[in-house]
């Protein structure tokens, strides 16, 4: 089971702050488990929250249109990668 | 009858495209209301489910049993609207006596600036609300549709008004996209027009009263306002027949945000507030509501719609 990078680490805890997940902690989730659906069972609502909370941190919004979305939104370590790339681009 | 409405197939598509595009707008209006009645048979014969729920509805309705011409007169209720769609979508609203109630309302909210969400259901014709965008064509209004639910209903609206057609956020596709967009277009201003009153597979719902037994509706649309902090009017189109139409905008909410340990019993109360304004809007004419299935069906469903009791 692969670790998270301290990016990864920062991104967990902001998906538990921001979704107010009680009973998971940051550490827990694993980078490459999925985010929704199964795994934490985040559901499209949760998306929007978290789309808001990385708006507020990153200063960058996720697009409805962007075609990789899937993949992006698969896992901790897809999210935390379209992050790095689009706040250095 | 405890079918999921998604598992029916879309009602009215197969004369949508042939009958309604070809005849209607070749021949008239005229022409092709007088086959509606036709059609208003073949339905009521061919498409038992649909006629059991209508009975069922409006025998609730109207508190006592309903009869075959109410049914009848429900589904040609249900003919016309869709007739009227082609009309409204390829020459506006020219061909039609309009009443528009409550707009001040909606403008109040548009001159606040931060996008609105037009909150309609499946009742009459939310076409009918295009006569907003000619009263006010600066207006953006994007409108949440199921593509794959509806193909019939897609294709025509490709084939009659590609500029609607691209305004169309489609509610098939991934739910983060559908989100998203709706953040997207309401940060710019525009109208986000939803409908509230079905739930898709999966969605969570709440059991509130409506004609005086519980039904299910979807908390999602009261949830994605108060997150996006976004003022909800409601708006519904209802068919009085002949060419005419009555619009109803009411203000509904204001866009205040819910703290997350309110969010339960929020979310409760903008539900039932919702159903009940609905049940007020479609009393006025009950054979508008188009959700030909069995709308009451508490609980008959368990693999679909989850109740979002734990969404605090």
């Amino acid at each position: 089971m692969s670790t998270q990078s301290p990016v990864e680490h920062e991104l967990a805890e902001l998906i538990v702050s921001s979704l107010n997940l009680e009973h998971t902690s940051a550490a827990a989730i694993a980078p490459e488990a999925p985010l929704f659906g199964g795994g934490l069972g985040l559901d499209s609502i949760d998306a929007l929250e978290l789309a808001l909370a990385i708006s507020k941190r990153y200063g960058f919004a996720l697009r409805s249109d962007n075609p990789d979305n899937k993949r992006i939104f698969s896992s901790l370590r897809e999210l935390s990668a379209h992050i790095e790339k689009a706040r250095v681009a | 009858m405890s079918a999921h409405w998604s598992e029916r197939r879309e009602g009215g598509g197969w004369f949508a495209v042939w009958l309604i595009r070809g005849i209607g707008l070749h021949l008239g209006r005229r022409v092709a209301r007088a086959l509606l009645y036709p059609i208003t048979l073949y339905f009521y014969f061919r498409r038992g489910p649909e006629r059991r729920a209508s009975r069922a509805y409006l025998t609730r309705a109207f508190g006592r049993p309903a009869r075959m011409r109410d049914v009848l007169r429900h589904i040609h209720c249900y003919a016309a609207t869709i007739l009227d769609r082609v009309f409204l979508l390829a020459r506006g609203t020219r061909d039609f006596a309009i009443d528009v109630h409550g707009l001040e309302q909606l403008e109040a909210r548009i001159a606040q600036g931060r996008g609105v969400i037009l909150l309609g259901a499946h009742v009459g014709s939310f076409e009918a609300l295009r006569v907003l965008a000619e009263a006010r064509p600066e207006l953006r209004v994007r409108m949440l549709m199921d593509r794959g639910q509806t193909p019939a209903m897609t294709q025509l609206l490709h084939a009659l008004n590609p500029a609607v057609a691209a305004m169309v956020i489609d509610a098939g596709g991934d739910g983060n996209d559908v989100v998203l967009a709706i953040r997207e277009a309401t940060a710019q201003g525009a109208l986000v027009g939803l409908l509230g009153d079905r739930a898709r597979s999966g969605e969570a719902t709440r059991a509130v009263d409506f004609f005086g037994a519980p039904a299910e509706f979807p908390s999602a649309p009261h949830l994605i306002a108060a997150i996006l902090e976004l003022p909800v009017v409601l708006a519904f189109g209802l068919y009085r027949g002949g060419n005419r139409y009555a619009v109803h905008f009411e203000d509904f909410s204001a866009g205040a945000a819910i703290a997350r340990n309110e969010r339960n019993a929020r979310l409760g109360e903008l539900t039932q507030r919702y159903a009940a304004r609905l049940e007020y809007y479609t009393r006025l004419d009950p054979y508008n509501w188009f959700n030909f299935y069995d709308f009451w069906q508490l609980h008959a469903d368990p693999g679909g719609t989850v109740r979002d009791g734990a969404a605090a």
